[in-house]
């Protein structure tokens, strides 16, 4: 009970906290939704040939999704656990029962349902814009949780190493653009330069991409991508909230 | 019982020597207060004692356990510039510290104990200076902890804020909780304090009860003569004039242009004075007899006693 009171607790503040800064709010959903307007009006041109945007719109589901579960929780988190030590609230909650797994699980709680809501807005948006064909499922659920998990960990690492919030948009946009575009999201992998491949396998993205591709687009099971995503979850909340600093 | 023991307590950041050898001891019940000029050291102490750093050397315990291993639940930390979540209410701020705990008071209640339950409502962005600290003093209050760890807990609230504040520290102590603050203000210090702790480079230069640190540290009582002109027509100040009738009753005294400061003088001994200065024609415009208090202390402790103590100056021997 304890710790399910104590999660409820700073999830309850985090979530206030987060839907009373309407820019906050603003930008988390109006990011994505300018992206699905841009790639998705690219992705109706119907180009042809073997370059950029040449799948069908189905194929770029992932990479929509993407947008929200990398960026949303990477800046967040960070720019959150940056804004905890610049007004000394680790040093506080270092002396209340709350633990550092705790703090991380409800800031990632809070998330999930941020990035919950948004990729429903996602969907139903990428359905009326896009045309895109693409299959509704439940693996869905754990792909979301696990990559928001993920990421929500990098950011936590992202804030312990940035000395500042401007350091952690800085930091988490430079890891965050290249991954967005490498992890088999909006680029095939046969567009990449073939020394470039091996990195793809190492990106955490790639698992969720594929997690979501198999599921929404080809009708397959996601199971193996699923498990590579969660074994890489467990580990980064693992070294996020390690990261979380509590003492100098 | 101690509740809260240092001993030997160093402290460096690469060359920065932050605590140099720190030994105190704090009892239950007891209002403790560190005071010290910025950098001395005294956020860093607060730190060890509870356990959110880690002394390079020396032991500290709180209730005889290392910090690390004491129930959370009976501290209460306000720590130094703390910011909770602004877009919070007050109410909802100290309710969420209260869901932290598996045992706390009654949000409300502690928002009436630190004054700020007309506010509860309130964001704490908008939220007087004074009622935010007061709120956060409420977020620490909410655990009801056996030891209060205040790390400047009045720094940017105004005379009435700052009242309420060491009154409510006043009921805590009553209430049997042991308190450790820290702070800048002298008179504050005197009020709520059963003892103080002076801290300079990392080292505690005295500690023992206000009016022990004074008789040990503060100085002679003074009185302060404001002369004006010359009275015969010399090179010769008001003030040197008057040193010079002073040092005849054996008053030490030290001129400051037309100021002159008289050492040593007990209340009897002022209508003498003002005979004496009357007597020689010295005229003067404001008499002011002081005390000596903490911040004497203060700044005899922290190399700040050129502004106060008998220097090359003084005129006559000692009272």
């Amino acid at each position: 009970m304890g710790t399910a009171t104590r999660i409820n607790a700073e999830a309850g503040a985090a979530w206030r906290s987060f839907v009373r800064r309407r820019t906050a709010v603003f930008f988390t959903f109006f990011f994505p939704v300018i992206l699905i307007v841009i790639f998705g009006a690219l992705v109706r041109t119907d180009p042809t040939g073997t370059g950029l945007f040449t799948e069908p719109a189905g194929y770029y589901v992932p990479g929509y999704l993407a947008v929200v579960v990398l960026f949303t929780p990477l800046s967040r988190v960070g720019s959150t656990v940056a804004r905890h030590r610049e007004g000394n609230r680790f040093e506080k909650l270092a002396t209340t029962p709350l633990s550092r797994a705790e703090w991380l699980a409800a800031h990632t709680l809070v998330n999930v349902g941020i990035i919950g809501v948004a990729s429903v807005l996602l969907l139903a948006l990428i359905l009326l814009i896009t045309d895109a064909q693409f299959g509704f499922s439940l693996w869905l659920v754990p792909l979301l949780v696990f990559g928001v998990t993920l990421f929500c960990g990098i950011g936590a690492a992202l804030g312990r190493i940035a000395d500042s919030q401007d350091g952690v948009i800085a930091a988490s946009n430079s890891i965050a653009l290249p991954m967005l575009f490498l992890a088999e999201t909006f680029v095939t992998p046969d567009l990449l330069p073939e020394y470039v491949l091996p990195l793809v396998d190492l990106l955490p993205l790639t698992y969720f991409s594929r997690g979501v591709r198999a599921a929404t687009y080809y009708g397959r099971s996601p199971a193996v991508d699923l498990a590579i995503l969660a074994a890489l979850a467990i580990a980064s909340f693992a070294v996020g909230a390690y990261a979380i600093p509590q003492t100098d | 019982m101690d509740a809260l023991v240092a001993e030997n307590v160093e402290k460096r950041y690469d060359e920065t020597v932050a605590l140099d050898g720190v030994s105190l001891s704090v009892a239950e019940g007891e209002v403790f207060a560190l005071v010290g000029p910025n950098g001395a050291g005294k956020t860093t102490l607060v730190r060890a004692l509870t356990g959110t750093t880690a002394p390079t050397a020396g032991n500290v315990t709180v209730f005889g356990e290392s910090p690390a291993a004491v129930d959370e639940s009976r501290l209460g930390v306000l720590p130094q510039s703390f910011a909770p979540p602004a877009r919070l209410t007050a109410r909802e701020l100290v309710t969420y510290y209260a869901g932290l705990y598996d045992r706390s008071r009654d949000p409300d209640d502690v928002l009436s104990t630190v004054g700020v339950a007309a506010a509860a409502e309130t964001r704490y962005e908008n939220l007087s200076g004074g009622q935010q600290r007061r709120t956060c003093l409420g977020a620490t209050l909410v655990n009801d902890p056996d030891v209060l760890f205040l790390d400047e807990p009045t720094t940017g609230i105004d005379p009435a804020g700052r009242r309420t504040v060491q009154e409510r520290i006043n009921d805590l102590a009553d209430g049997g909780a042991t308190v450790f603050l820290t702070t800048h203000d002298m008179a504050e210090a005197e009020r709520v304090a059963d003892r103080v702790g002076f801290l300079a480079d990392g080292r505690l230069e005295a500690v023992g009860s206000p009016s022990a640190l004074v008789r040990d540290h503060g100085g002679e009582r003074r009185l302060v003569v404001e002369t004006d002109a010359g009275t015969d027509g010399s090179d010769a100040t008001a003030a040197d004039t008057a040193a010079g009738v002073l040092s005849e009753l054996d008053y030490a005294a030290r001129t400051d242009d037309d100021e002159l400061v008289v050492f040593g003088v007990e209340p009897d001994d002022i209508g003498d004075i003002v005979g004496a200065l009357e007597s020689a024609g010295v005229a003067y415009s404001e008499l002011t007899w002081t005390e000596p208090d903490l911040e004497d202390v203060y700044l005899e402790l922290t190399d700040g006693r050129d502004a106060r103590a008998p220097a090359a100056a003084v005129a006559g021997g000692e009272h």
